[in-house]
Formats: C-alpha cells, sequence, structure tokens
C-alpha cells in the first residue's frame, strides 16, 4: 500500500480565495487539492487521507461545522484549520470544542496561516506515524503462541525468570527460551521498550 | 269688494257740506275725521294718517291746494290719498289739483253714489300701498340684516366704480363705517396701481360682463396697511345696461396662514417617514453588516494571499515574471470586487435626492436582489428572479422601493430559513389592475390569521429579537407612492408578500 502524499486540503466556496490560497500555499511548495463544497471534499474522502483540512466555516449547504461533524463520524484524523469572518467567533469556539486544531480570522497574515498548517501537518505526521507503530504492535503481537503471551505478560508484570518457571512448572532454561522468542517477534532488545509498546496498544 | 276699517278725513267750510258728506259715509264701516279749515285738516293727517281726504278747495284762510301741497311735502303724511271737492267744474283748477298730487276728483254737487265709490277705491289703492310699503320696508330690512350679518365683506358699485353700497363686514375690513366708503372709488381706495391690481374689468365691470373670481388679491385698508383677499364681482345689469357689480370679498390672511401651517406639518410629516426610512436603512444595514464584512473580506482575504504569493515569487533569485503577470489582474480584480460592495452598501444608505421619478423596474429588482444576495448566503436559502414580461416605467422613489423589496426578500429568507426549506425564495413582477405588483414567495411556516391581521401594525412581529417597525414602515412607505401592500397564502401553501406601484 502506497502512502498518501500530506496534502493541504482546501475547502473554501469563494472561488478567489480558493484561488489565491492554492497558489500561495503552491508556492511554499506544499501540496494543494481545492474544493468548492463540503460534499466534493467528502466524496473523495478516505481514511488513508493525509495532511490538513483548511475549511472556510461559512458557506452555501453544507458548511464547515457541518463536515466536521461528518469527518469525525468517520473517524477522520485530519487535522481542521477553521478560517471564519469578523462574527464567527463563537462559532470557531464552537468548532474547536468538537476537536478542530485551530482556527484564523479572514483577512489572515501569511505567515500566521502558513505556521498553522505546518503545525497542523506535523500534528497529521504525528498521529499517523503513532498509528502505524501501533498497528505494527498489534500485528507483531498476533505472531506471539499462547505460551509465549503468557510468559510476556508475567515479564511486563516484572516477575523474574525463576518465579515464572515454578509458576508454571517449567524449568527456567525453557523460559528463557520463550522470553528470547518473545523479544525477537516484538523486535525489541530491552524489557522497558516492550513495555511501552505493549501500554501504548492497550491504553 | 269688502275694504278693511279705513280713516276719512272730510275737510269743508262749509257745515251744510260735511254734514252731508258724513251721512253719504256713515254707514261704510269707516272712522270719519271732520274739519272745518285747512290748519285743523293738517293737525289730523298728521295725527290719525287717514287713508283718504275728501279736501274741500275753496275755503277761507289756507285754501285746498295750499292743504295738498303741504300734505304731499311732508313724507310722513304724503301717502294720504286727496281727494278734491269742489264746484270749479274747470278744467284748470282740476289739472293744479293733480299737479299738486291729488288723487281724484269730485264734483259738486256730487253724487252719494259717485262718493262711496271713488272713496272705497281710494281707501283701497291707499291700504294696498301702504301694506306695499310696509312690506318693502320689511324687505329692506332683513336685506340689510342679511347683509351685515353675512362675514364677507359686499360692496355695490356703479358702473364707473364708486362704492354705492358697503355692508358692515366690508367696513370693519377696511377700517371704515359703511356709510363713509359710499361714493368713494373702490380702486383708487383699496388697490395699489400695479400689475397686479384689478381694473374695472376684473370688477365686473368690464366689457365682456362675465363674472370675475381672483385671489390673493392685496388691498389696502384706509389706514394704509393691507391684506391678502379673495373677491368675486358679478356684473348687475338692468335691460341689457351694465349698471354696476357686486363685489364679495373676504381677508384670506388666516387661511393662508392656517394653509402655510398645513403645508409645513405636511412636510414635517415628509421629512420625518424620510428620516424614519433612513433609521431603519442603517438598522437594516447593521443587522446586514455581518454579512457584508463577510462580502468584503472575501476579496480583501484573496487580495492579502495574491499579495503574499507575488512576494515570493520577487524574492526568489529569478523572479516567474509569467507568474506574477497572471496575479496582478486577479488583485486588481478582488480590490474592484470589494468595491462594489462597499458601493452597493452606499447605495442603500444613501438619502435619496430625487424622491419620486419614472424607474424602470428590471434593473432596480436585480440590483436590489444581488444586495440581498449576502443574506440568501448566510441563510443559506437560494434567491431567484422569475424571469420578467417587458414592464412599463413605475412612478416612485427607487431607494424607498429598494428598502421595502429588500426587507421583504430578507424577511422571506429568514421564514425558508427557520422552516428549513430548500426552495428558493422568488421574486416576481407584473401589471395588475393598472398597478405594478411586486410580489416575494418563500416557502416558510406562514403566518396565523391572527398575524396576518396585525402584519402591517407597529410595533407588531412574530420575531423574538423584532422590534416590529419592518413591515409597518414598508406599508408607510408605499402607501406614500400611492401603491399598496399585503399578505396572501396561496393554496400551494406558499406565503406570498406583494406591494404595488402606480405606472408612470
Amino acid at each position: 500500500m502506497t502512502q498518501p502524499q500530506a496534502t493541504v486540503h482546501v475547502v473554501e466556496d469563494d472561488e478567489a480565495v480558493r484561488d489565491s490560497l492554492a497558489m500561495l500555499l503552491g508556492s511554499e511548495g506544499l501540496p494543494v487539492a481545492t474544493f468548492a463544497l463540503a460534499t466534493e471534499f467528502l466524496n473523495q474522502w478516505t481514511p488513508a487521507s493525509a495532511g490538513c483540512i483548511v475549511l472556510d466555516i461559512r458557506m452555501p449547504g453544507m458548511d464547515g461545522m457541518a463536515l466536521q461533524k461528518a469527518l469525525k463520524a468517520r473517524n477522520s484524523l485530519l487535522p481542521i484549520i477553521f478560517v471564519t469572518g469578523h462574527g464567527d467567533v463563537p462559532l470557531a469556539v464552537e468548532a474547536m470544542r468538537h476537536g478542530a486544531v485551530d482556527f484564523i480570522q479572514k483577512p489572515y497574515r501569511e505567515d500566521a496561516l502558513l505556521d498553522k498548517i505546518h503545525q497542523a501537518l506535523a500534528i497529521d505526521a504525528e498521529q499517523r506515524e503513532a498509528l502505524e507503530q501501533h498497528q505494527g504492535i498489534r500485528e507483531r503481537l498476533t505472531t506471539l503462541t499462547p505460551r509465549e503471551k503468557e510468559i510476556m505478560r508475567r515479564m511486563i508484570a516484572g516477575q523474574a525468570n525463576k518465579v515464572i518457571a515454578i509458576e508454571l512448572e517449567i524449568s527456567q532454561r525453557t523460559v528463557e527460551i520463550h522470553r528470547s522468542r518473545v523479544m525477537h517477534k516484538m523486535g525489541t532488545h530491552s524489557l522497558a521498550h516492550l513495555v511501552r509498546m505493549v501500554m501504548s496498544v492497550q491504553g | 269688494m269688502t275694504v278693511d276699517k279705513a280713516r276719512i278725513l272730510l275737510v269743508d267750510d262749509n257745515p251744510q257740506n260735511l254734514k252731508v258728506l258724513y251721512e253719504t259715509l256713515r254707514d261704510r264701516g269707516h272712522y270719519l275725521l271732520i274739519a272745518n279749515d285747512g290748519e285743523k285738516a293738517l293737525q289730523l293727517v298728521r295725527r290719525h294718517r287717514p287713508e283718504v281726504v275728501l279736501l274741500d278747495i275753496m275755503m277761507p284762510g289756507m285754501d285746498g291746494f295750499t292743504v295738498c301741497e303741504q300734505l304731499k311735502q311732508d313724507p310722513a303724511t304724503a301717502n294720504s290719498a286727496v281727494i278734491f271737492l269742489s264746484a270749479l267744474d274747470d278744467l284748470e283748477a282740476k289739472v293744479r289739483g293733480f299737479q299738486l298730487g291729488g288723487a281724484d276728483y269730485i264734483a259738486k254737487p256730487f253724487q252719494p253714489q259717485e262718493v262711496i265709490a271713488r272713496v272705497e277705491t281710494h281707501v283701497r289703492i291707499t291700504q294696498l300701498e301702504r301694506s306695499l310699503e310696509a312690506r318693502n320696508r320689511e324687505l329692506e330690512g332683513d336685506q340689510a340684516r342679511i347683509l351685515d350679518a353675512i362675514s364677507e365683506g359686499i360692496y355695490g358699485l356703479d358702473a364707473q366704480g364708486n362704492i354705492s353700497f358697503a355692508n358692515t363686514a366690508a367696513g370693519n375690513m377696511v377700517g371704515e363705517h359703511p356709510d363713509r366708503l359710499i361714493g368713494r372709488d373702490i380702486c383708487s381706495l383699496h388697490f395699489t396701481a400695479g400689475d397686479d391690481s384689478p381694473g374695472l374689468s376684473q370688477l365686473g365691470l368690464g366689457e365682456n360682463g362675465e363674472p370675475v373670481w381672483r385671489r390673493q388679491v392685496s388691498m389696502r385698508r384706509i389706514d394704509g396697511s393691507s391684506f391678502p383677499a379673495e373677491y368675486r364681482a358679478s356684473p348687475r345689469y338692468e335691460s341689457g345696461q351694465l349698471q354696476g357689480s357686486v363685489v364679495v370679498f373676504r381677508d384670506i390672511s388666516e387661511e393662508l396662514a392656517s394653509q402655510g401651517a398645513l403645508e409645513q406639518a405636511r412636510r414635517t410629516v415628509t421629512e420625518q417617514r424620510e428620516q424614519l426610512a433612513q433609521a431603519s436603512r442603517l438598522s437594516t444595514m447593521g443587522e446586514m453588516a455581518a454579512g457584508f464584512a463577510h462580502e468584503v473580506n472575501q476579496p480583501l482575504t484573496a487580495i492579502t494571499n495574491y499579495v503574499s504569493l507575488a512576494r515570493r515569487l520577487l524574492e526568489k533569485p529569478q523572479p516567474n515574471r509569467d507568474q506574477l503577470q497572471e496575479v496582478l489582474p486577479k488583485i486588481a480584480a478582488q480590490a474592484h470586487r470589494a468595491s462594489e460592495v462597499i458601493s452597493h452598501i452606499r447605495g442603500f444608505v444613501q438619502k435619496p435626492a430625487a424622491g419620486r421619478e419614472r424607474i424602470a423596474l428590471a434593473p432596480l429588482l436585480a440590483e436590489c436582489l444581488e444586495f440581498a444576495e449576502v443574506d440568501a448566503r448566510s441563510n443559506g436559502v437560494p434567491l431567484e428572479l422569475v424571469p420578467l414580461m417587458p414592464l412599463p416605467a413605475a412612478m416612485a422613489d427607487s431607494v424607498q422601493v429598494q428598502q421595502v423589496l429588500l426587507n421583504l426578500i430578507r424577511n422571506a429568507l429568514e421564514a425558508s430559513h427557520l422552516a428549513g426549506a430548500t426552495e428558493p425564495v422568488q421574486v416576481s413582477a407584473e401589471v395588475q389592475e393598472q398597478m405594478l405588483r411586486i410580489t416575494v414567495r418563500d416557502h416558510g411556516h406562514g403566518l396565523s390569521a391572527d398575524a396576518q391581521e396585525r402584519l402591517f401594525h407597529p410595533f407588531f412581529t412574530t420575531k423574538s429579537e423584532g422590534m416590529g417597525i419592518g413591515l409597518a414602515l414598508c406599508r408607510t412607505l408605499v402607501q406614500a407612492q400611492g401603491g399598496d401592500i399585503g399578505y396572501q397564502r396561496e393554496a400551494s401553501g406558499i406565503s406570498c408578500f406583494w406591494f404595488t406601484l402606480p405606472q408612470a
């Protein structure tokens, strides 16, 4: 599966604003996709969509807030920067409560907007990386045999090899073999790292 | 024919003659008075005013002719009829008697029947004359009272414009006793020669002989001050000859003053209506401010973006001219777009200079819809103009028409939005019953019967934040243009607000 490129998705009904923003972001070297309608964006969205959304809060038809809700319902992780007008601060606050990363008032200074976009892209990359790691850990966990899982649970609980051997009525040597298989399968050399990995997917 | 009881004076120096006369007339039902000389006769006539005097000519001392002459000279006694009695049967005496005012002549020796017949005839004539006189006096009195009671001044003029009659009101108005106005020339008395002053022809004394009516003529009083007057002059004819005219006039200064006050009040009302309309436009602007801020912010945002882009392009070691050339016109276009929004607002808030004038509806409606597009977007309800048939021009104040239409459109958009309707708000115009009718339809919830009834009353509102001024003001504005405004719910459940304007 090819990794989709992190893209700034501009959802804005005003043609001039959309066009100028696309050109500006393009000059910054950012991949940009533009959408005149919220539904247009929603139709092409996939769980793999990466980057962020620069979303106009006021639009005909489905507005920014409605799109945010629809994306949330689909478990989208794309960070949203709302673009608002003068009187829209209460709306923006509402949007933040629903998980928007940030908002910016029109007309905005380019630095401020670019900062926010870069921040949002960083957040997305981080989230995506964390997500990928979790998926890797989960995949690795599935390769463990029931016995190995049992041994690992006790290792994480802090039991020494000797204790594990006595309680499971197996030799200490067998415990050591299981233990090195668990570490190998989970791709780590340190118990501390193993504990963190397992905690992160269980959290 | 019966005759009312009359007084009859018998005058003769001969007792025998008196006796015969007395006997002759005694049973006729009259009061009989007797005198045996001229002096006594005069006294009795003055005291009793008999209808008929039977007067002997030949008497010692004062003769009958002298008595008659004196009776006729005194207005108090002149209307007693004198019948001469004389043996003189000559023509000269008879003629002299008639010349002196005698009514008849009886020759001696007289026949009783003749005496009775002639006396009765003259009693009747005198009585008729007297009642006629009394009636005339009564009528004259009535007429004088009426003329004096009339608040208008009345002048009778002769053919030369001299005053022959003036009533009390005329005297009061010009500041002189009516009697002292008689005989004076109306033109030199009341009018100063000039373009505006009426000549004889305008006082009903012209050759055409038409009645004349004039208003706001300056009339001078006796003391030299003037007052604005209105008069009507009617020529007076007798047997086709112009005899003079009657001029009825009145002081209209109070009327002019109250007319002025009325005019002033009307101006004040118009001004206040204009101010209210203006205030309401400003308040509408306030309500729409967020929308307009958004409208202006869009191009400003685009401009900011394009400028940032241009700067970035220039900062590159080798600026891309093509890209720069692409960006600059876009900046200009967006700047123009922002100024358009602002000029729309100015156009709407601006005070109307022209008032009512010929206006073409189609561009006016289009402009108004473009203006309302802001609200359409923020309400998320489409707004459309139903294609218009060619329409005649309207006679109206374009700014106020836009104000009314914008108000109706905004209400319709809000109603549609509240009802969650997605059908467009439609604006249409047509000619109906000689009027131009503009209609705004929406798919909102509509109004209750109670609300419909009070819809255009001041301070009635169905909105939680409304003042209830909008529609009341709309009605005032539309009615001031000679149109009307109303609401109806169409069978399809569509709410329909309309207003009419007169054609130019």
